[in-house]
Order: C-alpha cells, then sequence, then structure tokens
C-alpha cells in the first residue's frame, strides 16, 4: 500500500431500495485520502447506486455517509461542491466545444478555469475545439474525467470509466487515472474488471448483492486465497491473449 | 445570477449552434407567411356592409329590406366604429341612415362611404343595389313620394391584406411551437441522456438551469418577433402600426403559458415518442381555431365561445390588435389577463408535473 493518510470517505451501513428490490444493503467502507478505491462487482451489484447515494443523487433509506467532515445526507450542497464525478451514464451538452464545456462547468461552481490545462491532464488538448459527439469511447470518458476536475475536488468518483473501451483506450485511462491520484487526489472507481482492480486499486471492496463480501488490498485477498489451499486448475501460462494482442497492435492508443 | 447569465449564454449558444433550430424558428413561419400571403383569398364574396341606423325605428324596414339581399353581409354598429371597420378593410361600404330619414317623409339624401379607389367594383355594386333597396323601401311606404337618393362618397381605407392578419398569427403559432415542441423535445432529449443528472452532481440548482433555458427562449422569441415585423413591414407591405414595447409584452407573455405547457409536457414525458402526441393534441386544435389562418367569426357560435378562451386565441388576436389596429394597453387589457390567468395556470402544472428523471 503507498501513503496512506486521513479517511475522507466514510460510509456506513448504508441502505437504498428501489421499492422491493434492495439494491444497496447495508454496505460500509471508508476511503483513504490519496488512495484509488476500488468498489468490484458484477452488473446489478448496486455499485453505481452506492456512488449516487455518496454523490448526493439519490436519497438514502438508511445508514450515514460522511464525505471531507460533511454530513453528506445534510449537506447536500456542500457535499458537491468539494467532489468531481464521472456518471456510468451521461454525456454532455451537443454543440458546445470541450474548452466551452469544462469553462461552463467551471463556472458552475463559480471558477473560472483553464480549460487546456485541463485538457492536458487527460491529453485532450488537440480536440478542444471538437464536441463530444465527435469523441471516440476512450475519449469521452478522459474528457468525462476533465469535467470532473473542474472544481480541483477532494475525492473523484468514477463509475465504470472503462467498459467498453479496446485493451490500449483502458491502460491509457490507466495511467491518466494513476497521475490524478500522484497529484493527491482520493479515487473511487467502480469496476468488474478483475485485472483493472488489481492494477490500479490500493483497496478493494468486492459486492454482490448489495452487500460487500470482502474488503482488501488485492494482493493480500489473493496470499489470503493461496495461503488457504486455493491452486488454479491450470497453471497461469506467462502470457495472456491480452498481452498477445497488446504485443502484436502496440500500446499505443488507436481511438484518436 | 452570474451562472443563470452564463448558462443563458450557453443555451443561446447550443441553440443557434442547431441549423434546425434556426429553420424552424426564423424561417419557416416567414416562409409560410409568403407563401400564404401570396395566395388571393378575395374571390367574389358578398358585399361587407356597415350600416349606422341614427333614424331608430323609422330606419327599422329600411334595414330588414337590406338584410334580405343575399348579396350582402350587414353588420351594424355606431358611426365611430362602423368608420373605424371601414377603415381596416373590414367593410366595403358603410350606410349612414340619418336622424331625419322616415321611409314616408319624402326626400331624404343617405350617404354610403367606400374605398372607391381600392375596390371599384364592389363600391358601385354595393351602391346600385342599395339604392334599389332605398327605392323600394319608399315606394312601399308611400308611392307617391319622391325618392330619397344615396350618394357614396370615397373613403380612403387602410386596405389591410391577408398578411396584415396572417403575420401576427403565424407569430403566436411560432411562440407557441417553440415553448411547447422546443422544450418538451429538448428536456426530454436532456433527461433521456443523462445531461441533467451530470448538472446535478454540480452546485447549480434546478431552477438556475429553468432560468436560464426560459430566459434563453425569451431572447430568441424577441429576436424572432423582431424579425418577422421587419420582414413583413418592408418586404411584405405589412400595415404595423403597432407599440413594438407592446407587441414584446404580449409575446413574452405568450411565451411563458407555452413554456410552462412545454416544461410539463417533459414532466410527464419519458421519451420523445411520448411528447409528440401530447404536444400535438395540444397545439393542433388551437392551430386550427384560434384565428391564425383564418378569422374566427365564421365558426360557429359555441365553437367560436369555447375558442374565445384558448391561449392561442388571446395572444393571436392580441398581437393583431396591437400589431394592426394600434391597440393601448387598456384595448388589450382582456388579452393581456387571459394570458397571464394561463401563463399562472401553465406554471403550476409545470411546477406539480416536471421530473428531473
Ligand atoms: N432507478 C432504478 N429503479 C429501480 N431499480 C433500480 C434503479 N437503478 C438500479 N436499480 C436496481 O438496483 C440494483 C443495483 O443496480 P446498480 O446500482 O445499477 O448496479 P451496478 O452499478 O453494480 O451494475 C439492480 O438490481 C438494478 O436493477
Ligand atoms: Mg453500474
Amino acid at each position: 500500500m503507498k501513503q496512506s493518510g486521513d479517511i475522507v470517505l466514510e460510509v456506513r451501513e448504508l441502505v437504498k431500495r428501489y421499492g422491493d428490490t434492495v439494491a444497496v444493503d447495508g454496505v460500509s467502507f471508508s476511503v483513504r485520502a490519496r488512495e484509488i478505491f476500488g468498489i468490484l462487482g458484477p452488473n446489478g451489484a448496486g455499485k453505481t447506486t452506492t456512488l449516487e447515494c455518496i454523490e448526493t443523487l439519490r436519497p438514502v433509506d438508511a445508514g450515514t455517509i460522511f464525505l471531507g467532515g460533511l454530513n453528506v445526507r445534510a449537506q447536500a450542497q456542500e457535499v458537491k461542491r468539494i467532489i468531481g464525478v464521472q456518471l456510468q451514464s451521461s454525456s454532455f451538452f451537443d454543440k458546445l466545444s470541450l474548452s466551452e464545456l469544462l469553462v461552463l462547468f467551471g463556472e458552475m461552481y463559480g471558477r473560472h478555469v483553464d480549460p487546456l490545462a485541463l485538457l492536458d491532464e487527460v491529453e485532450l488538448r488537440d480536440k478542444s475545439r471538437s464536441q463530444v459527439v465527435q469523441l471516440s469511447g476512450g475519449q469521452k470518458q478522459r474528457f468525462s474525467i476533465a469535467a470532473a476536475l473542474v472544481n480541483d475536488p477532494v475525492v473523484m468518483f468514477l463509475d465504470e470509466p472503462t467498459t467498453g473501451l479496446d485493451p490500449q483506450a483502458r491502460r491509457h485511462l490507466w495511467g491518466v487515472i494513476k497521475r490524478i491520484r500522484s497529484e493527491g487526489k482520493t479515487v473511487v472507481i467502480t469496476t468488474h474488471y478483475m485485472d483493472e482492480a488489481e492494477e490500479l486499486c490500493d483497496r478493494v471492496a468486492i459486492m454482490d448483492a448489495g452487500k460487500i463480501i470482502a474488503m482488501a488490498p488485492p494482493h493480500e485477498m489473493i496470499d489470503a486465497l493461496v495461503a488457504g489451499g486455493f491452486r488454479r486448475e491450470r497453471v497461469e501460462r506467462l502470457a495472456s491473449l491480452e498481452d498477445v494482442f497488446l504485443n502484436l497492435t502496440g500500446h499505443t492508443i488507436r481511438d484518436e | 445570477m452570474r451562472i443563470q447569465w452564463m448558462l443563458t449564454l450557453a443555451s443561446l449558444k447550443m441553440f443557434i449552434r442547431q441549423r434546425e433550430a434556426i429553420l424552424w424558428t426564423i424561417l419557416f413561419p416567414l416562409l409560410v407567411v409568403i407563401l400564404f400571403g401570396f395566395v388571393r383569398f378575395n374571390g367574389v364574396g358578398k358585399i361587407e356592409l356597415g350600416v349606422v341606423n341614427e333614424a331608430g325605428a323609422q330606419g327599422a324596414d329600411l334595414l330588414s329590406r337590406i338584410k334580405a339581399v343575399r348579396t350582402i353581409e350587414v353588420s351594424e354598429g355606431t358611426r365611430d366604429s362602423e368608420m373605424a371597420e371601414l377603415g381596416k378593410g373590414e367593410r366595403d361600404l358603410v350606410l349612414i341612415i340619418p336622424a331625419g330619414y322616415a321611409p314616408a317623409g319624402g326626400a331624404t339624401d343617405l350617404t354610403a362611404f367606400g374605398d372607391l379607389e381600392a375596390k371599384p367594383q364592389v363600391t358601385q355594386l354595393g351602391g346600385l343595389v342599395l339604392q334599389r333597396v332605398l327605392d323600394e323601401t319608399t315606394f312601399a311606404a308611400a308611392p307617391g313620394v319622391r325618392r330619397s337618393t344615396l350618394s357614396t362618397l370615397p373613403f380612403k381605407s387602410r386596405n389591410l391584406t391577408y398578411i396584415d392578419f396572417l403575420l401576427p398569427g403565424i407569430l403566436s403559432m411560432s411562440i407557441m411551437q417553440m415553448g411547447i415542441f422546443g422544450v418538451a423535445f429538448s428536456f426530454v432529449s436532456l433527461k433521456k441522456r443523462g445531461i441533467l443528472r451530470r448538472l446535478w452532481v454540480t452546485p447549480i440548482r434546478p431552477g438556475d438551469f429553468i432560468i436560464a433555458q426560459v430566459a434563453m427562449r425569451l431572447l430568441v422569441l424577441l429576436v424572432q418577433m423582431t424579425i418577422m415585423v421587419g420582414v413583413g413591414v418592408l418586404f411584405l407591405n405589412l400595415h404595423f402600426i403597432g407599440n413594438l414595447a407592446l407587441i414584446c409584452l404580449l409575446g413574452i407573455l405568450g411565451g411563458v403559458v407555452f413554456l410552462g405547457f412545454g416544461f410539463s409536457l417533459a414532466g410527464i414525458s419519458k421519451s420523445e415518442d411520448q411528447v409528440a402526441p401530447l404536444a400535438n393534441i395540444i397545439t393542433l386544435p388551437m392551430l386550427a381555431l384560434s384565428g391564425i389562418f383564418f378569422s374566427r367569426s365564421n365558426l360557429p357560435g359555441f365553437v367560436r365561445a369555447a375558442t374565445s378562451v384558448f391561449p392561442l386565441t388571446f395572444l393571436a388576436d392580441g398581437l393583431r390588435s396591437v400589431a394592426i389596429d394600434g391597440a393601448a394597453v387598456a384595448q388589450v387589457m382582456p388579452q393581456i389577463l387571459g394570458l397571464a390567468l394561463w401563463g399562472a395556470v401553465s406554471c403550476a402544472l409545470a411546477i406539480r408535473l416536471f421530473r428531473w428523471e
């Protein structure tokens, strides 16, 4: 584990229902400053719902959430000022350029942002005059991260940012996320890719059917499993098909 | 304040960059006016006659005989009101039955007024027909009495054309379309694509965004009205004598009414497919019956009564009175109040029905 800091996000016994469905069923976890915290789980596990409760987008049925010393349920407006959010499925206005969008989003926080600096952060400077519809999948996700950075947030929430991207674009995005963390941000990311969690996250919570069923740094989970006598049926080959693919097609991103 | 202004500017930018939007809000209404304006609707219809009966019971027989003539459509009124109608081109002739007139009372000179220059045939024909009816009336009352004569005097009317009727109507129509279709479609799409959700994780308040959207559309509406009136006056011979500020006030009131309905529709619809039929159900009856293309005076009585309270009727009538008759605030007060009432209803509805998701 890298540097561990103070706790910036604390979720306790969070419950969220949609009618009869219990989407989040008593979830508790805390996230430390400057860590990349992963929530790993299959589709429908409740990852998005958990994030949206923290992001003040959904009323909570039970439990407490503290973020940066603020009570999320009571101080939604203040919380919004210090978080940066990439939603799983959301888009941006058409007809505005990336630069114009970033300036507009900055204004929503009362900030005058430098759009090119933000675009540099996600390696999209040359697209500053393009519109979101003209971007590839990977570029869209990177732009979405830039938009989440306009308010210099304390915590960033990224909901399945790499789903649907090709291997090169995923790797590129991992680089961006790691750099953002190295600049002092805390990142909460959801994914259903194990390799991604293993590569990126300092700690992961594995979620299924609304509950967290395990939480630890990825290598500790693997060590514990192995120590418990687990062996793969077939010994891992020294390379995977993805390695073959990347070796053949190269690491350079294709989407621009 | 600042963020609302920034959002308004951004919305305006987005709107202007949408070619279709410009097409529909500015070019299309103009095109309709131009196309319809050049179609001539003045086939030889009835003679529109205004009668001012100042002779009371003595004039009754003459009046009823005139009314019996098939080719004449009679309206009665005071001298002032009928002459005003004549001025607008709503009457072909106005006949004055003077106070001293009596069918059996000997020769009296009657006068009719008409725009002899602009409508030579109708006024001449009308004069002849009226003289004949006058003679019949005299003969029936006292066969021996010398005939009264009718002289037709020239009167310069403003000779309003169909464009003068149509343009304020089309303006009202496009205000309605922008409010209802514009808002409902764009908000449903913003909702569906998750664009609004993304906004709600920033500190802006939903109200800021709504205010910006309304402000943007009202600005567009003002520009649209200016362009339409300008093109009308410069190229289409629009007889505009109204007060522009009053036109704008009515336009904005109407805009608020229809924006309110637009937000209500956006509230109850989940997709564009749901918006379209609802929007059509609201707008089509008004398009047909609010006197946009054709005067409501030809509608059957109960339909006319019912449609007189449509918001589009208030808007079209108000804009028309101000633009063409130069009506002042007091004269369009019924329309202003009607629109204000509808505005209150539609905004209340929007507040109840509007949903972000
Ligand atoms: N708006 C909603 N209304 C009703 N049920 C929902 C809604 N959003 C999610 N759910 C349900 O809640 C559960 C968790 O969903 P979600 O949080 O999206 O999972 P994940 O992000 O892990 O795929 C699922 O069973 C899903 O069907
Ligand atoms: Mg999800």
